[in-house]
């Protein structure tokens, strides 16, 4: 009971000194601001965004062409007679002659062309959807099906063609072949509704469709026919852009939280509130409180007013945690506002890169899984998703939030809060803080165990990154990358250990240390992979990224040799033989791969 | 005001960033952010112009073809991407499923003039990159026979769009408009917005941790202090926005008047900066002037780019050169919009100075 009285007591002093400290002064100009924005909003709207205006010149002989082509902003249109273009020719991106299009072959030009060829699309579809016999001007209507394959991921690394050499006879089906009665040639929806669809579909707003264009015709919204022009995977970009919606306030109240962190640690301000026999816990659980509700109010505020599902909420949980969690490490790490500045900007960006990304190919690959904002898109476009779906893109936000929060909890403490150490030395205080030093090899092992999904993360950022290089440079860049990255975080228990006491590290116990470290590390991807990540592990990139589930011998010898040769090189060389050791422990790892996995070495 | 006092508060701020640390994660995340670009460039292109990636123009996708004949079925055997085989659909889809087939399509027994339009059922793999390249290559060949369906019903049609005709040949340039017109301006003028929010930190740290009497005690004026760090977070936009285009150009991505772009940027970046000054002045605390500058700065943003020939339209027209004369009354408007905040923020902090004075 103590600790929830507690937790509500800081729970609403901070609220109480977050609204006075807002109000007195801020909130009248907040609201004069947001009247403003509201204006301006309706003013761009109005008068659309001029970023690309100008970007091309253009030359035409034919003032229905030249008027055609000055309704878009981004060209700037020449009517000049036919000999004067044509001897002027170099002086413009395109040309138009007796109605015949010239490039002018350099990439500005090409990128004028594509835009030329798609306002002339915009602008037959214009013409046609006018007719009265729709039928005459749209004759051909797809129904695209798709079909589920088991064999998902694992075969299709990267987009490539599997399906071995074409043959001169038709393939035969090896398993039963399901009866499919042949499809009814009527389309299902009357021709005054895809009139009205079409035509809604064109008059999607040309500045953002202007980027969604060149990828695709828009969300069609023509149900599920499609006239060959839209006929293109489908970018998701509405729900891209309501994602942006969601996300933007989160990010904005975790600044909130963070600062409120930051500002105990100014002047030693909370050394009152540490005084007093309230636990760090509760401390901290009573700040994040109004900020958490806060967030997922304005979430559940907003799903309410874009009358979308509730589910939507689900996947954002997890996220919000994370941010949270993030908060307060960042606020707990700073130095200075500028510090503070620079690294939440950081946070920022990489977050919202590891979240953005893989959800543009929601409907394109499983890939786009390992982001809990694919599931929000697929929410918003009406397709369920699974329970093993939601656990396996959010699970690794809820363990990385919860380790974060169990860090901040047990650094938060007065010698810690008001250091003015430098953020290396400071982090490496936080993470030895968090060991206990009774039991240093349990918490080498717990340690290792704990940051796989760390290392998973930005794992699986190299794979979003990587994916999409030509075949062997990716699986280059992520071997190196992945090896990397494992012996980086497998140092972190050593090296902490020695910087707090190198006179601990005797051999007897560095090879204890290390053994830890490679049992720490193993049992942790085995449980995680065990319980989410099957469907990219039995890819070839997964067999880098997280070794096989099979033989155990070999992976933890491979573990441990690695965090040896980094212990060793510490123990010999000190701190400046860090690097060696890491680069050294790279190599002997990509090596075991390139053995085992690859068998490139045979 | 003493340039020797501004430059020395300038000094100080940038040790104060380089001690730190923390410009090193400014310029770790522009390259982080260059990395994602290139990401983005060359996994969109591929994905949904898959001919600009030679490696798959060699691949020829096996599909099968249903239902009746057509005119569709002869361009699809014509195609150098396709290997068609005559199939019944249950055993095709089966073999689809199977991963034998890229692509099923199922043509109904609808005559080329009939009133009713033709549908045509395709099937295809879900969520597999490969059907988003055989979609692509489809699509052309679905837009030959429409345009076919669409000559045969012509007598059907009371209007025809003017006509307009092509060049066959039109690869390339599909990523041009959003790396000039979107990426470009974008980050170039990112440096702008990070000084600003970084000069509301260099003034509100200066009162909350109270350390603003023992620099007022020093020669060095309060004016002269927030000019000092002004001048700091200036210096910083053009060498963090010509790094941006150094990595570009490396990227190879041909940028034209480097130069005249980090002047243009280098004096619009006076507004945000001084804007965030004057915030952080009257607010002195971090959380409310960040907040209220944020939004402002939103506001004044998208306000800019609803006006035609904005400054950031502007870098675009640089960048791909097609800018002309107007660059420079476009210019000229910032310096006097920025030369208006200069004094609003020399007043402010003269007015701020003398209360500390007395007080």
């Amino acid at each position: 009971m103590g600790a929830v009285a507690d937790i509500t007591t800081i729970a609403r002093w901070e609220v109480k000194r977050t609204v006075t400290q807002m109000s007195r002064a801020t909130l009248p100009l907040a609201i004069v601001l947001f009247i403003l924005l509201i204006l301006v909003t309706g003013f761009a709207a109005q008068s659309g965004m001029h970023l690309q205006d100008g970007m091309y010149v253009a030359g035409v002989d034919d003032p229905a062409i030249a008027q055609l082509l000055a309704s878009d902003n981004r060209f700037t249109v020449y009517q000049l007679n036919g000999e004067v273009l044509e001897q002027n020719r170099q002086a413009f991106d395109i040309v138009v002659i007796r109605g015949t299009v010239y490039g002018s072959g350099s990439e500005r030009g090409k990128s004028a062309l594509k835009t030329v060829e798609r306002d002339y699309a915009k602008y037959t579809n214009r013409v046609y959807s006018r007719q009265d016999d729709l039928f005459a001007a749209y004759p051909l209507w797809i129904d695209p099906v798709n079909v589920k394959s088991e064999l998902d991921f694992l075969s299709t690394q990267s987009g490539q063609y599997i399906s071995a050499r074409p043959a001169a006879a038709a393939p035969i089906p090896e398993g039963e072949v399901h009866t499919i009665p042949p499809p009814s040639p009527a389309l299902a929806i009357s021709r005054e509704e895809l009139r009205a669809e079409l035509a809604r579909s064109q008059a999607a707003n040309s500045q953002i469709s202007r980027y969604t264009e060149m990828l695709s015709s828009s969300d069609s919204a023509t149900g599920r026919f499609k006239t060959p022009s839209q006929l293109s995977p489908p970018l998701p970009f509405d729900s891209i852009i309501l994602i942006f919606v969601f996300i933007f306030p989160l990010y904005f109240t975790s600044q909130f939280f963070m600062m409120s962190i930051m500002n105990e640690r100014i002047e030693r301000k909370g050394e009152v509130l540490l005084s007093t026999p309230v636990s760090a816990g509760s401390i901290i659980t009573g700040k994040a409180l109004p900020y958490l509700l806060g967030m997922l109010a304005i979430s559940a505020a907003l799903t309410v007013y874009l009358r979308a599902s509730p589910l939507i909420i689900l996947p954002l949980v997890p996220v919000i945690f994370f941010f949270l969690a993030n908060a307060l490490i960042i606020g707990m790490v700073s130095r200075s506002f500028k510090e503070l500045s620079f690294v939440s900007i950081f946070f920022s960006t990489v977050a919202t890169s590891y979240l953005f990304f893989p959800s543009i190919f929601a409907n394109v690959h499983v890939i786009s899984l390992i982001s809990p904002l694919t599931l929000i898109i697929l929410t918003l476009q009406g397709t369920a998703y699974t329970a093993g779906d939601y656990l396996f893109s959010t699970s690794l936000f809820w363990i990385t939030s919860a380790v974060l929060f169990y860090v901040g909890v047990v650094n938060f403490r007065e010698e810690r809060l008001f250091s003015e150490k430098r953020l290396v030395p400071r982090l490496r205080e936080f993470i030895a803080e968090s060991m206990s030093k009774k039991h240093p090899f349990l918490s080498v092992f717990l340690l290792n165990g704990f940051a796989i999904p760390f290392v998973f993360m930005v794992q699986l950022m190299c794979l979003v990154l990587f994916f999409n290089l030509p075949m062997p440079y990716s699986l280059i860049l992520l071997m190196v990358f992945a090896a990397l990255i494992e012996e980086l975080v497998k140092s972190i228990g050593i090296t902490t250990l020695f910087f707090q006491d190198s006179a601990f590290l005797s051999w007897k116990n560095l090879v204890l240390a290390c053994a830890a470290t490679a049992v720490g590390f193993l049992a942790g991807e085995k449980l995680l992979l065990l319980i989410t990540l099957s469907q990219i592990t039995e890819s070839v990139f997964g067999s880098i990224l997280f070794l096989s589930l099979g033989v155990l011998w070999l992976p933890l010898l491979l573990h441990f040799a690695g965090v040896f040769v980094v212990a060793c090189s510490l123990k010999l060389g000190g701190k400046r033989w860090f690097a060696f050791g890491i680069l050294a422990a790279t190599v002997i790892h990509c090596l075991y791969n390139l053995y085992f996995i690859l068998g490139w070495l045979q | 005001m003493k340039f020797r006092h501004l430059s020395i508060i300038a000094k100080k701020e940038f040790s104060g960033l380089l001690n730190e640390r923390t410009i090193l994660l400014a310029i770790l995340l522009q390259l982080f952010i260059a990395l994602f670009s290139s990401f983005l460039m060359v996994g969109l292109t591929s994905m949904y112009d898959p001919s600009s990636l030679s490696k798959y123009s060699r691949f020829r996708y096996n599909i099968a073809y249903c239902g009746n004949d057509s005119a569709l079925k002869e361009y699809l055997e014509k195609s150098p991407d396709f290997h068609v085989y005559g199939m019944d659909l249950s055993p095709a889809v089966t073999a689809l499923s199977e991963r034998k087939l890229a692509a099923v399509i199922y043509v109904p027994d609808t005559a080329p003039d009939a009133t009713d339009p033709v549908k045509i059922t395709l099937y295809t793999l879900q969520n597999d990159l490969q059907s988003a390249i055989v979609n692509v290559k489809l699509k052309d060949i679905f837009l030959t026979y429409e345009k076919d369906l669409r000559t045969i019903r012509a007598a059907r049609l009371t209007e025809q769009p003017v006509p307009l005709q092509l060049p066959a040949n039109r690869s390339g340039g599909d990523f041009y408009e959003f790396v000039y017109g979107l990426l470009i301006p974008l980050l170039v003028f990112m440096p702008a917005i990070i000084a600003s929010a970084l000069i509301i930190d260099l003034i509100t740290e200066e009162y909350q941790h109270e350390t603003l009497e023992t620099l007022i005690s020093t020669p060095v004026t309060f004016a002269e202090m927030v000019w000092g760090k002004v001048l700091a977070c200036e210096l910083l936009v053009p060498v963090q926005a010509g790094a941006w285009l150094f990595l570009l150009i490396v990227n190879g991505i041909a940028i034209e008047n480097v130069p005249l772009m980090l002047l243009q940027v280098t004096f619009t970046s006076f507004v945000p900066i001084l804007l965030g000054a004057l915030t952080a002045l009257h607010y002195r605390e971090r959380t409310a002037a960040q907040f209220i500058f944020s939004t402002a700065l939103v506001v004044v943003i998208l306000f800019t780019l609803a006006l035609p020939a904005n400054p950031l339209n502007l870098l675009t027209r640089l960048a791909v050169g097609t800018a002309g004369a107007e660059q420079w009354v476009v210019l000229a408007g910032v310096i006097a919009i920025g030369a208006l905040l200069s004094v609003a923020t020399q007043r402010y902090a003269e007015k701020v100075g003398r209360e500390h004075q007395t007080g």
